[in-house]
């Protein structure tokens, strides 16, 4: 199986399990007694977030060894997860204002998760965009590189300017040194949720990395 | 160490006397300066609005549009004369073309903040006297944090499409960082609160330059690779 | 004690929106694929 096919099935395989995170979450998972049924946001809101920033990481690593190593792969890998990336955190942006309106009673209000996701979105942005506008093969993987490295290098600066802030979120109770605040039903739909979307992710940067495969091969034969 | 430095501050000196002699880019940086300080002065009501509330973030919109307009300009400048090309093949580092554009680049900076700033007093009427020392210094910080990365895209997307376009796209989550910084400091600073209330703002401010300077040296040479 | 405020609507809301942006992004890929 090629890898387009491979990274296709186990996209499926994950929005099939998603539909399961879904019942779950939705029919099995206790209702929150303060915040109601919106809470449940919170299932898909977070996973999609910790892999909002875990694919920048991501798209850093590989732009710093493809520097040293000049590794093609390296950078079509990039790219695959930077537009994977852009995705989760476009689903993080939408859910997050919803379930915010029924917590703070307003769409926006300038919080940690809310306010570094929409840093990374723009971060993304810049990405995909220098990837568009740059001609040359060999140039564009540099600049991206370059691009991606800062980007990564970025990402405790918006953390600790975001915490230097006052801030609205909900306190994080999934990681924690002491035991999780979590109930136990809470935080296993939590945990396959964040299953699911590391299943996706997979898929998504399989397919997409394919993708980028085919089309330098296209334009070189 | 030492040659590094001392082709970078020929380079930048070339680039400043260039400036200075046909003085059309220092002339438009200071006169828009002025313009937007004073929209945003007329278009605030006085009695509802104090001028101290708005006047720091006022005073970094203009900095920052300043800053955008050096970093333009200086690399159209090359990229016109093809300057470029013959720095490349010229007998000096990387680093020093980095450290030599960076170095122009802030004193353009610096010019226009010269100039803004007793504009700004001017016109909000802020009481700086007192605090003028550690004010210079948060403009410097801040200043050097986004000049610093700036001068780096600048000088990738020089030849690239829309390229004056793309510099504030790809700059506009930099920027952040050491403008929030650099508000909450000057903001404390005009209230006459202690310094040791935005401690944790200055440490941002002063990490953020020592890595991106860093970052932008290491990475420069790959901007400009053959 | 007081009811658990009712708004599923807004729960559904989100989960739809997740639902449709990765099908979307799902559907996109595959087609770009075929393409080639």
């Amino acid at each position: 199986m090629t890898l387009a096919r491979k990274g296709h099935w186990t996209t499926v395989v994950g929005l099939v399990l998603l539909g399961g995170v879904y019942v779950r979450a939705v029919v099995f998972t206790p209702v929150e007694r303060l915040q109601g049924p919106a809470q449940k946001i919170f299932y898909l809101h977070v996973p999609a977030a910790v892999w909002t920033e875990l694919a920048m990481v991501l798209v850093g690593v590989a732009s710093v060894v493809f520097l040293f190593l000049k590794d093609p792969r390296l950078d079509r890998f990039a790219e695959a997860s930077a537009e994977v990336g852009t995705v989760f955190a476009a689903i993080v942006l939408t859910t997050g204002p919803i379930w915010g309106k029924t917590v703070w009673g307003t769409w926006w209000a300038w919080d940690a998760r809310l306010t570094s996701t929409l840093f990374l979105f723009f971060l993304y942005i810049g990405y995909l965009l220098l990837r568009g506008a740059v001609g040359d093969a060999g140039a564009r993987a540099r600049y991206a590189a370059v691009l991606g490295i800062c980007g990564m290098a970025l990402v405790p600066f918006i953390h600790l300017s975001v915490y230097l802030f006052r801030t609205l979120h909900p306190q994080p109770i999934i990681l924690k040194p002491s035991a999780p605040s979590l109930p136990p039903s809470m935080l296993v739909t939590w945990l396959l949720s964040f299953a699911v979307f590391t299943v996706l992710y997979v898929g998504f940067v399989m397919q997409r990395y394919a993708l980028g495969r085919a089309r330098e091969e296209g334009d070189d034969g | 160490m030492g040659e590094t430095l001392r082709h970078a501050w020929t380079l930048a000196r070339k680039d400043l006397v260039l400036e200075f002699r046909t003085r059309t880019a220092i002339l438009s940086a200071v006169v828009f300066t002025a313009l937007v300080l004073m929209v945003f002065n007329f278009g605030r009501d006085p009695t509802a609005v104090a001028a101290i509330d708005l006047a720091p973030s006022i005073l970094w919109v203009t900095f920052t549009f300043a800053a955008m307009l050096a970093l333009n300009r200086a690399f159209q400048l090359e990229l016109e004369n093809q300057a470029l090309e013959g720095l490349l093949v010229a007998p000096i580092s990387r680093t020093s073309i980095y450290w030599g554009k960076l170095a122009a680049n802030l004193v353009f900076v610096a010019v226009v903040e010269a100039v803004g700033l007793p504009l700004f007093v001017l016109f909000f009427n802020v009481p700086v006297a007192q605090v003028l020392g550690p004010l210079v210094g948060v403009i410097a910080l801040a200043t050097v944090g986004f000049v610093t990365v700036g001068t780096l895209f600048s000088a990738m997307l020089v030849r690239t499409r829309f390229a004056e376009l793309m510099l504030p796209v790809l700059l506009l989550p930099f920027l952040i960082p050491p403008l929030m910084g650099a508000v909450q400091v000057t903001a404390r600073l005009l209230a006459a609160r202690p310094l040791s209330e935005v401690a944790g703002w200055l440490r941002l401010l002063a990490a953020y330059d020592v890595v991106f300077l860093t970052l932008a040296t290491l990475l420069f040479p790959h901007t400009v690779e053959q | 004690m007081a009811d658990a405020p009712h708004n599923a609507g807004y729960m559904a809301a989100a989960y739809v929106a997740t639902a449709l942006i990765l099908l979307a992004y799902a559907v996109s890929l595959y087609r770009r694929a075929a393409r080639r």
